[in-house]
């Protein structure tokens, strides 16, 4: 396998924007726009052959992670329901109506890093669409009653996931994992602070002015449609989007010096689960032990590991066991997940996990092993890129983290350059019983 | 290497019998996708055989086979080996089981098909069935019952319980995965004669789609040629139970919030004449996980009192998960069904009664012309995004096959949907929907106390710490009094523990 980049960056001045063109020779295969307006609204456009359907995403690089005053956990993810609450322009009802007479299929989540909002539909709309995304992200405007009324459905998506150990496991986890950053709460927030968010209607007109600004949001466009005519459109309706981001404080995370624990219940009944997470880097595909650090959860506890082959397949002590090495705008947590079968082994399956870091630490990855995994790697991106709404899901993420899209044929083309010494090397630098948190839920009661 | 998703209608014909002029084509034994510049290939092996064929006292069968056919080893490798191989490719295999189909579908990048086609044959063909993989995912799917299911996730338990109380008596009345006395009952060997009876080259339906060369097509079907011939039939279809007023079900376990699930089988199948009508119907009333919902605008959005609520004339699995409907789920009796999401405790009785409410509203008056004309509107182009890629293109195909849908399904929903008249709608919600009579199951806390507040229709005035506009609290009074008449005979409360033994 060979990737390469070229990216060619034809920049011209088109009514005062800024656009640049992917050649389509990286890993990403389709032709990818990109254009930045005066006002610093970053828009990339992906045309592919979709049957008359398109997607358009606003991804706010905006997430719980920008929630850094006391108190304030969950509120990217409250702000998002209220973005449904309607403007001047278009109440929420006729919002809705509109939305529903396009037969979109529109919605919003909320991550660490990112808040995104996307509809698909069918192209002919397109002008709409971009009348009503506009609108509400420059002039949103909801009254205090409806405000609260939203929080309660807040509050009952937290009953929901909570219902649900892992996310049990997650809030402690993140809880443990760090101290100062705001990593250390999850995107739901913490239940006290759901509970008070009807309180926190100034609060949330600030948290709009503060976030929802044109430097601070990427529009991602993917599917059968005109780049030339979006654009007119985009130029006409967002333009006159005034600046003013104002970033967040966030305290980075001093470095961790010991190994952390924590052993939480769950209310209801669950197999015990286990989760070993080490903090790892922010996204840098510029960093090879970076960048290898993102490949070892696959190489050390994927399907074809020894590790799995043991644990899963020849002794069957853990339901099983993945590993998720995310991307991360702050160095976020490089987490191994087990449930296992009987309490009396999780000791064991730690050990294991310990066992495999040591191996890769001070034994050479065999170059078969890698090449295989690099192979994984573009087969896996590659296959699913087959809707428009599965190339903006893909690349949402990365493009908040960045603000751009060539991180992506960076990170692909860094990925074929790693060598095993650079596994071996990032083994050693991010796998280190100092950098990791350890923690256990079980059930109230035992099965 | 730039790829678009173009719809190329590449055509093989394999026999005579052509339902479609583009798009998929369906033939005797194959529905076919030709998409030129789809990069990969998907496959869809449909064998017409479900938890319904499980044999009495080891129900679980079809979906303990099925695994180990997709999830263990062949005779030619181990199941360590076939994810070594797999694993460069990032391509898998699975099997979905359901009541009357179980469907293996695998999808690979055209560069690795021939690397991959002999793994995915292996698995139909030459399963290996070792004691190692039987004993590995009987546990898990032990496990996935006794554990996660009855404690981890009470809004699929509270459907599970749902979709066991209308069927119960009936094949269609045990989790798919079947029950946990029975799994313990079977043996390798019911494994092995499962696969030989039910597996067979009659009973298969090939999908194939993206761009494959037209030999693929002939090498797959003299392969799959080689399993045995059929000697068995599948059984009739279930006949439900009557239902006599509101039956409760009430499964009692600790939890945060109450999770409730309702509703009735119905006597329309898709492509049925009254599909149509109910389709648009239920669409207003509760499109899956979407705002448009009738239901989730009264209880969710004017209330905040949880996270969405919908209804379904058609089984949907994995609703928590997905946002769309997953194709091969295809079966011979349906039913309405009501989702309500998690709420607080203190709300069940009024939230029930906010539901049970609208249903009757709607069953006695009818939609107006300004619902029917805006649901129309919706779902003429909603409907495209049921279907986006060609594996599930496929699988909508060949649910067309069993439902005797001739062409597109997506299309005929578009142009049914688009004749429609409101009389029509209204019609068939008559016809088929209804509120008097209906299975409801609720996993909650303190049955007792629910149970004595359903019997003796006590009031259940709600209360809100946020402001709330007038015409909703004047709603709020009659809905805490809307009378849903319970009767103890007819409500069951089992604990979570004695759940799907």
């Amino acid at each position: 396998m060979k990737i390469f980049i070229q990216i060619i960056l034809i920049v011209c001045i088109i009514g005062g924007s800024s656009m640049a063109n992917t050649d389509g020779k990286g890993i990403f295969p389709y032709r990818t726009h990109v254009e930045v307006l005066d006002n610093g609204l970053t828009i990339i456009m992906i045309p592919m052959s979709s049957g008359g359907l398109m997607t358009y995403y606003s991804i706010v690089r905006t997430g719980s992670r920008d929630e850094y005053e006391a108190g304030k956990t969950g509120f990217a993810h409250f702000f998002e329901h209220m973005m449904f609450r309607g403007t001047k322009n278009y109440p929420a009802n006729v919002y809705d109506r509109m939305v529903i007479e396009m037969g979109a299929n529109a919605n919003a989540y909320t991550t660490d890093d990112l808040t995104a909002y996307h509809l698909s539909f069918a192209s002919e709309d397109i002008e709409t669409v971009v009348a009503l995304e506009s609108d509400r992200f420059q002039h949103l405007s909801y009254e205090e009653g409806p405000f609260q009324t939203e929080a309660g459905a807040v509050y009952g998506e937290y009953r929901k996931n909570r219902t649900n150990p892992w996310e049990v496991m997650t809030e402690a986890l993140r809880r443990t994992a760090f101290k100062t950053h705001t990593y250390g709460h999850t995107t739901i927030g913490f239940e006290a602070d759901i509970k008070v968010m009807p309180t926190l209607y100034e609060y949330s007109k600030e948290f709009f002015s503060r976030y929802y600004r044109p430097e601070n949001v990427v529009l991602l466009l993917v599917g059968d449609f005109d780049t030339e005519n979006a654009m007119t459109l985009i130029r006409k309706y967002y333009g006159g989007w005034e600046r003013g981001y104002r970033p967040p404080d966030v305290q980075q995370e001093a470095p961790q010096t010991k190994e952390r624990r924590f052993n939480d219940i769950y209310d209801g009944r669950t197999l015990p689960l286990l989760v070993v997470a080490y903090k790892g880097r922010r996204l840098d595909p510029g960093d090879r032990t970076m960048v290898a650090g993102l490949m070892l959860g696959d190489l050390l506890f994927g399907e074809t590991s020894d590790i799995y082959r043991k644990l899963v397949l020849n002794e069957q002590k853990v339901q099983f066991i993945s590993a998720g090495f995310g991307l991360n705008r702050d160095p976020g947590l490089w987490s191994i997940y087990s449930m296992v079968k009987e309490s009396k082994d999780i000791q064991y399956v730690i050990d294991e996990i310990d066992r495999t870091v040591e191996h890769f630490a001070t034994t050479l990855v065999s170059q078969t092993d890698l090449d295989k995994l690099k192979r994984r790697l573009k087969y896996s991106f590659l296959m699913n890129l087959d809707t428009p709404n599965k190339v903006a899901g893909r690349l949402a993420r990365p493009i908040a983290i960045t603000g751009g899209i060539d991180v992506v044929n960076e990170l692909y083309a860094m990925y074929d350059s790693i060598t095993p010494e650079d596994i071996q090397l990032a083994t050693q630098t991010w796998l280190t019983p100092q950098r990791r948190t350890i923690g256990t839920v079980t059930g109230r009661q035992q099965p | 290497m730039k790829y678009s998703a173009a719809k190329v209608c590449t055509m093989i014909i394999v026999t005579a019998t052509i339902l479609s002029a583009c798009g998929t084509q369906t033939t005797d034994r194959a529905v076919l996708l030709a998409v030129e510049d789809d990069p990969t290939i998907s496959f869809r092996l449909c064998f017409y055989v479900g938890s319904q064929c499980d044999p009495e006292g080891k129900e679980g069968l079809a979906a303990l086979t099925a695994t180990m056919m997709s999830g263990g080893a062949t005779t030619v490798r181990s199941y360590e080996e076939i994810l070594e191989e797999l694993y460069p490719m990032a391509a898998s295999y699975g099997f979905s089981v359901d009541k009357e189909m179980s469907v293996l579908t695998g999808r690979v990048h055209i560069d690795n098909l021939e690397e991959y086609y002999p793994l995915l044959l292996d698995a139909v063909l030459r399963p290996g069935f070792t004691d190692a993989d039987f004993n590995r995912l009987k546990t898990n799917m032990i496990n996935g019952i006794e554990k996660s299911l009855r404690y981890s996730d009470d809004e699929e338990l509270a459907k599970a319980a749902l979709y066991n109380f209308i069927y119960e008596g009936t094949p269609y009345g045990y989790l798919n995965a079947g029950r946990l006395s029975s799994l313990n009952n079977i043996t390798l060997d019911d494994v092995r004669d499962f696969h030989r009876t039910w597996f067979t080259r009659d009973n298969v339906v090939v999908g194939l789609g993206g761009s494959y060369e037209p030999s693929l097509l002939k090498r797959l079907m003299e392969d799959l040629h080689t399993l045995p011939e059929s000697a068995t039939e599948p059984p009739s279809p279930p006949t439900p139970v009557d239902i006599n007023g509101l039956e409760l079900l009430v499964v009692e376990k600790q939890c945060d919030a109450t999770a409730i699930s309702f509703g009735f089988p119905i006597q329309v199948l898709r492509g049925d004449e009254d599909f149509w009508a109910l389709a648009l119907f239920n669409s207003w009333f509760g499109e899956h996980r979407n705002s448009s919902s009738h239901l989730y605008q009264i209880i969710r959005e004017a209330r905040g009192m949880n996270y969405g609520d919908y209804s379904y004339i058609e089984i949907f699995p994995n609703g928590g998960r997905r946002q769309m409907p997953a194709p091969n789920n295809a079966r011979r009796q349906q039913l309405f069904e009501v989702w309500i999401r998690p709420v607080q405790h203190e709300h069940r009785h009024f939230v029930l009664r906010a539901a049970m409410r609208e249903l009757k509203n709607i069953v006695d008056n009818g939609m107006t012309e300004e619902q029917f004309n805006l649901t129309k509107k919706f779902l003429h182009k909603y409907v495209l995004q049921y279907a986006t890629t060609t594996s599930d293109r496929l699988g909508y195909a060949i649910d067309s096959k069993f439902y005797g849908i001739r062409g597109d399904y997506i299309e005929l929903l578009r142009s049914r949907i688009s004749k429609l008249t409101l009389e029509q709608v209204n019609d068939a919600i008559r016809r088929h929907i209804q509120y008097e009579n209906m299975k409801i199951a609720m996993v909650t806390q303190d049955a007792e106390s629910l149970i004595e507040a359903f019997v003796t229709n006590a009031p259940s005035p709600v209360t809100y710490s946020t402001p709330i506009p007038s015409e909703i609290l004047a709603e709020d009074e009659e809905i805490a009094v809307f009378p849903l008449p319970f009767y103890r005979e007819n409500i069951r409360v089992v604990a979570v523990d004695d759940m799907f033994e």
